[in-house]
């Protein structure tokens, strides 16, 4: 298995990134108010361009391959639709925004636009979810509001391929399948095992962990007729909504706050333990697969670690900080910086990413056909990663604990 | 300055406020079937330790245990037992022991832990035996299992 690209875009925490369609460039936002679209030139990413318009911390970006536009949601509770369009004055190609009416008094979360890039999807913390269409008359986005039988903050969304069918994760502990339909936009969906009709605001289907937990991540399969979603519990939930069987996976490791499928039985999952993990499985059953990190050394040459820990099983811990003060504590040894620690590697951890990754998207192939993924998180990091055959990663199978 | 508004309770006059209870399922037994079982547990517990099977003492207490309101005293009986169990263990056969619970059992084990430690003194309750119980369990079931008994609402 080939060794992941890594990138280091920001000494701070990245928000979250989206590529363009033919991946040469991603915006991302720096925890701060503008979105940086990065272009590549070799092994670098340089600003090209700056959107600057909300004026609170920006929560969540998306950028629609085939369309060519952005969207982006903020703590101000707006919504723009960022689209590209010659400047009257300049003749400059330039990113204008429209705001979006998006008509909720609390910040916008997370937002996604829909498989056709007709509608977007947009999170809040005002217990809704705002489904925004674009209305040609007045050429602004409208928004609809799905509010019912939401309690809590709604925390991220999925669209179903057939572009009706949303997935939404909320801090009520409740992973739910809404429908999303406009009648102006949409087509009649066929029926699915979602359900046959399928009215605005239809809940078809309402799922817990059982050990509770805020839904962190949400996902369709490629077919969507499974629903995948990670929950502050440190599990993986895939629920087959025709079984009617849930499988939970309980990880004995940190949570994970984010989630891709990359084929119909295999998605990839990451957050808090700041490695992705994959997980396979079908209507049988489901078992980490194991993870897309080596987390046998450190990654830096610098960080030459202390000989005595070796791998820890307990997840996160497993660190050159966490070794010193175990051996300062069993065998007595010298302070941090002591004798034998690794200088500047004092608290490396020995995955890729530094801290927890808030982002995994895919990034190379098809929907059910991903083969490569790409992961950002709160190091500043932006890393892409192989999606490699199951049968190499099982001899990794490190410590995932299998249900 | 008039302070005394910072003590009224705003979520009193919310019509639309989550209520802890809407965040778990209620447990479909009835508080007087939750009593009746725990002391059946309590009697099956006995009998277990005296034939000197931990195992089985620890998956017949921590299964289906009671949570939720109105149950505190099947709660206090369970807690009672189960640290009756926990104490009665030489510290030699506890990692076995934890290895050969099933994971939900884990996770149950991993609350009341937590539960004892936070009522030190309380009966028979020893934090050194509870701390002693908490490395071995960390060490098989991760910090995944201490997450699930901070995050799950089903206190026990």
């Amino acid at each position: 298995m080939s060794a992941p690209e890594v990138y280091n875009i920001s000494q701070g925490p990245i928000t979250g990134h989206a590529f363009n369609a033919d991946r040469t460039q991603v915006a991302v936002s720096l925890n701060s108010n503008d979105v940086q679209i990065l272009s590549r030139s070799g092994n670098d990413w340089n600003t090209t361009e700056t959107l600057a318009e909300h004026d609170k911390i920006i929560t969540s970006i998306d950028w629609a391959p085939n369309s060519n536009r952005i969207v982006t949601s903020s703590q101000d509770r707006n919504a723009y639709v960022w689209q590209q369009t010659p400047d009257p004055q300049t003749g400059r190609t330039i990113w204008k925004p429209t705001l979006v009416l998006l008509r909720i008094n609390r910040a916008a979360t997370f937002v996604r636009w829909s498989p056709f890039e007709d509608k977007f999807a947009v999170a809040s913390g005002a217990r809704a979810i705002a489904i925004c269409s674009f209305d040609p008359d007045n050429d602004w986005w409208v928004s609809r509001l799905l509010k019912k039988p939401i309690r809590s903050t709604v925390l991220t969304v999925d669209w179903h391929p057939n572009n009706v069918l949303l997935a939404a994760g909320s801090a009520d502990m409740k992973a739910r399948v809404f429908s999303a339909y406009i009648k102006d936009v949409d087509k009649r969906p066929a029926g699915s095992v979602w359900g046959e009709k399928l009215p605005f605001n239809t809940i078809c289907g309402e799922y817990t962990s059982p050990s509770g937990g805020w839904v962190h991540a949400v996902g369709f399969s490629p077919s969507g007729d499974v629903l995948a979603f990670a929950s502050h519990d440190s599990t993986i939930s895939i629920v087959y909504p025709g079984g009617p069987a849930i499988y939970t996976i309980r990880s004995n490791s940190l949570p994970y706050v984010t989630l891709t499928w990359t084929a119909e039985e295999a998605l990839v999952a990451a957050g808090h333990d700041c490695q992705p993990v994959l997980f396979t499985g079908n209507a049988s059953g489901w078992k980490a697969a194991g993870s897309l990190d080596d987390t046998s050394a450190p990654k830096s040459a610098g960080g030459a670690r202390s000989g005595f820990g070796g791998a820890s099983p307990v997840g996160r811990l497993n660190s050159a900080a966490f070794n010193t003060f175990r051996n300062a504590d069993s065998r007595g040894l010298g302070s941090p910086g002591g004798a034998n620690s690794g200088g500047s590697g004092d608290t490396e951890l020995f995955t890729v990413h530094q801290n927890t990754i808030t982002s995994v998207r895919p990034y190379e192939g098809g929907p059910g056909a991903v083969t490569k993924v790409s992961t950002s998180g709160v190091d500043g990091k932006l890393v892409i990663w192989n999606v490699s055959p199951v049968g190499a990663l099982t001899a990794k199978l490190n410590a995932v604990r299998i249900q | 300055m008039e302070v005394n508004f910072r003590k009224i309770d705003i979520d009193a006059y919310d019509e639309d406020v989550l209520l802890e209870t809407e965040l778990y399922d209620a447990d479909p037994r009835a508080p007087s079937q939750v009593i009746e079982e725990t002391k059946a547990k309590a009697v099956a517990v006995r009998s277990s330790l005296n034939k000197g099977d931990i195992t089985g003492a620890l998956v017949t207490i921590l299964d289906n245990p009671p949570y939720g309101p109105g149950v505190d005293e099947a709660k206090n009986l369970t807690l009672q037992t189960l640290v009756t169990v926990l104490n009665s263990t030489k510290s030699s056969d506890i990692p076995n022991v934890v290895k050969s619970l099933p994971l939900e059992s884990q996770d149950i084990l991993m609350k009341y832990l937590y539960k004892g430690m936070a009522m030190p003194g309380w009966g028979d309750v020893s934090g050194s035996v509870l701390l002693g119980w908490h490395e071995k369990l960390t060490e098989v079931a991760g910090t995944g299992s201490i997450v699930r008994a901070m995050t799950d609402r089903r206190l026990v």
